[in-house]
């Protein structure tokens, strides 16, 4: 599948395994996967994203995305489905940082790597979003998988980088909008 | 109002959605909150034997989840 990917794409997938790198992360995840999309300035995913109005609100991004780290990884969904169980994520993540300090429960502590170190293994959900690029370029017809099939897979796959990018203004709809011409779309 | 809750509204709580969703958040959640009791123990010296007594599983599988790889 990889030698399907454009240089931009697996620029894309190496700098999701340098920013898990640098956050100490045990396995690159989605996430990563969309804070190396919004690190770089060329391909067509980028220019998608600039074409959406969002390269202006990256930092609100990737603070979002830090935020959602912070509280376990869950995704909004995730932690109003637990609070139908009666379980307060924000709580439960306060009272861990009192003990265990803060971002604790970010998987993702800072300073030596607790487990061992190593490289950061591509986890499940990263690969899936690769798999997904593939059956999205398939769909579009498309020879080559590019940064914007890995964008669309990211506003697909359920989670918090869907989830972000929607409350950018960043959906299937609005990226492919994009891409099939329509250059004036912008986010909202 | 989000996704999640405008499920739990149409359908009550008989919604597998929501529920098999918030078994699985539960699921992340714990992983997380292992991870770091995991951690805290080991920095506090604790053996990979007495870990996995106090979370009821075999030292194999504390190890190979958390040990050095």
């Amino acid at each position: 599948m990889f030698e399907r990917f454009t240089k931009d794409a697996r620029e894309v997938v190496k700098g999701a395994v340098a920013q898990a790198e640098e956050e100490r992360a045990r396995t690159v995840d989605a996430g990563h996967l969309l804070l190396a999309l919004l690190g770089r300035e060329a391909g067509r995913g980028s220019s998608v994203l600039a074409a959406l109005g969002v390269t202006a609100r990256r930092d609100s991004m990737i603070r979002a995305l830090a935020e959602a780290r912070r509280l376990a990884g869950l995704s909004q969904a995730e932690t109003e489905a637990l609070a139908g169980l009666g379980i307060d994520v924000a709580r439960i993540v306060a009272r861990v940082e009192e003990v265990h300090g803060a971002g604790a429960m970010s998987g993702s502590p800072k300073g030596k790597a607790w487990w061992g170190g190593g490289r950061p293994s591509f986890g499940r959900e990263a690969r899936t979003v690769l798999e997904k690029s593939l059956r999205v370029a398939l769909a579009r017809r498309d020879r080559s998988i590019g940064d914007q099939h890995l964008l669309l897979a990211l506003t697909t796959l359920p989670g918090v980088p869907a989830e972000v990018l929607a409350d950018h203004g960043v959906t299937y709809e609005s990226v492919t909008r994009v891409l099939d011409g329509g250059g004036e779309a912008r986010a909202g | 109002m989000t996704e999640a809750t405008d499920l739990a509204e149409q359908a009550g709580d008989r919604d597998p959605r929501v529920g098999l969703r918030a078994v699985a958040a539960l699921r992340r959640l714990l992983e997380q909150l292992e991870a770091v009791q995991v951690r805290s123990a080991r920095n506090q010296g604790w053996s990979w034997q007495e870990i996995a007594a106090e979370l009821g599983v075999s030292r194999q599988a504390v190890h190979k989840k958390y040990g050095r790889r």
